[in-house]
């Protein structure tokens, strides 16, 4: 288990803004120093707020950029700097689920051209019929019908559309899926169908995912490591249990603290911060946490804290981890009485029923159309 | 699509013209209302009371909306939850009258604002209470403040127009909002444009502008959905702490159920354009009765306790026009049964807690049943 598929050392992207006539270029430090390891059959997530860099890194990871400095390996094989045949063959191993699922299909192909593009450009050696007949595959492993492939994207409902996507991206048998946001565009209760079928198939097909997300209910649920990214850099990383549970660096303290959470009456001690993500065209010195962390210290300002292990899975990037923790042991959240009975006695009865009525879950996308 | 269409028009152009247009006969209302008013309080009254709303847009076969009843006190905060197309926004719209006057047919309905009557249809007399009695607050604070105005002249026009009062007064009165809403260094601020603040800020300067006038109501339309969670958990609490305040009452439209944990007194709960269940948030979070909000919370991932296998609500929302006969939950329900083909009532389960089902109370009729 312990095998890394996908590992990226030192990378860097920086993007140059502006620079018109005469004008100055402003330097955007996107990704400025990541290094991730993704072990094989795990899921992965990498979480932050808006401008913290997180798409670029999958980009990044996917090869849709090239990185300013740094190495990427997949398989133990470098691909930072692979160009025509090597980095066909590693989208065949390597695909993308995009997060918005109404702009990432082409209106004009129908669902069976959308998901046997890349089964053409992949698996060149398949006849039109098995094409056709893959396609179909495809479309149930999904939850769709495999009479869908003769409509169009606007036919479908957001999380249909995704689905859509995502057999798109299973089409050439990839080892490693990476999901940018891949759920956030739905509804509540449509994205869990889709959480829940990403689940499925991770295990179906043996697959390691990379999941990109804003939402830590969401990753919680769904990955097994997590990296926590402010400003371009990985702030903490580490198993998502022992994260959730033990936070140790003050940005993801109060990540956690600021989600509400859908229970009733639960009182939490909020860390609050002030202000918001400076730019990642002019990053604070130091720690780049510092302008916003309640625990800073003078030298913070001047001091970059180095990505760190504090224990034998997690690392930190922070110089008083562990004079924070020491202070405030109950920094994560409490595993607390959870759900009151009413609420799980109904959704006991809820659950029961509907395993009743679609007696498998992945028809439930196929209830509408 | 056209539907929503319209919505955004609407209001970007309401954002625009909000102050300046429609609300003059508002300001009969004199400054110093709020604090002069106590005599005139009657703290049995609710502050909003709506009453069988219902209404369609022209050229459809069906009501977007339909029954919808509720009430709103003095310093409480009724959370309508539901997801996108549910009819939630409309309704928020429609309060304030804001859906454009000839593409939407009230069919019945009754708005009771501090215990004056109002027909839903009667643009002109809620246009004069909108921006002075009630405000309301949206999603984008992208596109809701005009990019051609400096943010204080914004501000101040609204204060203006309402109180009578001069130039001075009300860029003093938007000053002072600006402060009150935590935005640093105000009167340099007022002079900025849009562009130049964060989504955060724009936020912030929504609020502000909206609170200019006191108003008693504030409609809150997603406020926090475009800014990332530890904004979020600011910009919550500054409306908390106004609404601790000035007392006003407030409607927060939402598809989260967390932000509904953390504030609300009540809930109502849509689907399809009908509440499906109405109560308040205690009883809804810890004895919810209709299936969809037991659905709706069940696919929310939790935060603490074992992960377990996301429950789903099977299927997506039918459209307008291909709405099941009766209950329109019932194309996606798990309980469904011939006896959803009737419309069930909005009916009392508890004291205040209200659940549009025939199986409500689900524990002693499921049971029955089976």
């Amino acid at each position: 288990m312990s095998d890394t598929i996908l590992k990226a050392d030192g990378l860097k992207k920086h993007f140059h803004l502006g620079g018109g006539f005469m004008a100055e270029t402003k330097l955007v430090r996107a990704v400025d120093g990541v290094s991730i390891e993704v072990r094989r059959g795990e899921t992965f997530a990498i979480v932050g707020e808006s401008g913290c860099g997180k798409s670029t890194l999958a980009r990044l990871l996917m090869r849709l950029l090239e990185p300013t400095e740094g190495a990427i390996e997949f398989e133990g094989r470098d691909i930072a700097g692979i160009r025509g045949r090597d980095l066909r063959e590693l989208r065949r191993d390597m695909q993308f689920v995009f997060q918005d699922p109404f702009s990432s299909l082409n209106p004009r192909m129908s669902v069976g051209k959308l998901v046997g593009e890349p089964i053409e450009t992949h698996r060149p050696g398949l006849s039109r019929a098995q094409r056709r007949q893959e396609v179909a595959r495809l479309l149930s492993t999904v939850g769709l019908r495999p009479e869908h492939a003769d409509r169009y994207p606007h036919e479908f409902s957001g999380g249909q559309r995704q689905r859509i996507g995502i057999a798109r991206a299973l089409a050439s048998n990839p080892r490693l899926v990476i999901g940018d946001e891949p759920v956030s565009a739905l509804d509540v209760s449509v994205q869990a169908q889709v959480v829940n079928l990403l689940h499925d198939l991770k295990s179906e097909l043996d697959m390691t995912l990379v999941i990109i997300a804003h939402d830590l209910a969401v990753i919680r649920h769904m990955s097994d490591r997590v990296a926590v990214m402010y400003l371009g850099q990985v702030v903490e990383s580490g198993p998502t249990d022992e994260i959730f549970a033990n936070p140790r660096h003050p940005y993801t303290m109060a990540l956690l603290s600021a989600i509400p959470e859908a229970a009733h009456g639960r009182a939490r001690t909020r860390l609050a911060l002030s202000g918001e993500t400076p730019s990642p065209a002019a990053p604070p010195s130091g720690c780049r946490f510092h302008t916003r962390c309640p625990f800073a210290r003078e030298d913070c300002a001047t001091r970059i804290p180095e990505l760190g292990a504090a224990t034998q899975e997690s690392r930190v990037a922070c110089h008083y981890w562990q004079e924070i923790a020491a202070d405030r042991p109950a920094a994560g959240l409490t595993p607390a009485a959870g759900l009151s009975e009413g609420a799980q006695r109904r959704f006991a009865l809820y659950e029961a029923a509907t395993q009743a009525t679609t007696p498998h879950p992945r028809t439930a996308a196929n209830a509408e159309a | 699509m056209a539907v929503f269409l319209i919505y955004r028009l609407v209001r970007l152009q309401i954002i625009c013209h909000q102050s300046c247009i429609g609300l003059r006969m508002g300001s009969a209302m004199v400054p110093g209302r709020i604090v002069d008013e106590g005599d005139r309080r009657d703290m049995d009254r609710p502050l909003l009371q709506v009453e069988k709303l219902k209404f369609r847009f022209r050229g459809q076969s069906q009501d977007v909306v339909e029954d919808i009843s509720f009430r709103v006190g003095r310093n409480e905060t009724l959370c309508i939850v539901g997801e996108s197309g549910c009819g939630k926004s409309v309704t928020a719209l429609a309060l304030m009258g804001l859906l454009p006057r000839d593409s939407v047919r009230f069919g019945s309905g009754e708005i009771r604002f501090d215990g004056e009557s109002f027909a839903p249809s009667d643009h002109d007399r809620i246009a004069a209470m909108r921006g002075d009695r009630m405000a309301m607050i949206f999603q984008e604070p992208m596109t809701s403040l005009n990019p051609a105005f400096r943010i204080g002249d914004q501000i101040a026009e609204a204060v203006e127009q309402h109180r009578k009062c001069g130039k001075a007064k009300a860029r003093e009165r938007a000053v002072e909002m600006l402060r009150r809403v935590g935005i640093p260094a105000p009167e340099q601020r007022m002079g900025e444009y849009p562009h130049q603040l964060s989504g955060g800020m724009r936020q912030r300067v929504m609020i502000a502008m909206a609170l200019a006038n006191d108003p008693e109501l504030l409609i809150a339309d997603e406020p926090t959905t475009a800014l990332d969670v530890t904004v979020q958990a600011q910009i919550l609490e500054l409306i908390a702490e106004l609404q601790a305040e000035t007392g006003m009452g407030t409607i927060m439209i939402t598809h989260d159920l967390g932000v509904v944990a953390e504030i609300a007194t009540d809930v109502a709960v849509m689907y399809a354009g009908q509440v499906v269940e109405y109560g308040p948030a205690e009883a809804i979070f810890n004895d919810p009765q209709h299936p969809y909000t037991i659905g709706l919370m069940a696919s929310v991932p939790s935060l603490t306790g074992p992960r377990r296998r996301l429950s789903t609500v099977p299927g997506s929302v039918p459209g307008i026009g291909q709405m099941p006969e009766g209950c329109r939950f019932s194309s996606r329900c798990p309980f469904a049964a011939p006896v959803c083909a009737s419309r069930p009532d909005l009916a009392e389960i508890a004291p205040g807690h209200r659940a549009a089902c025939h199986f409500a109370p689900l524990d002693q009729r499921l049971e029955r049943r089976a």
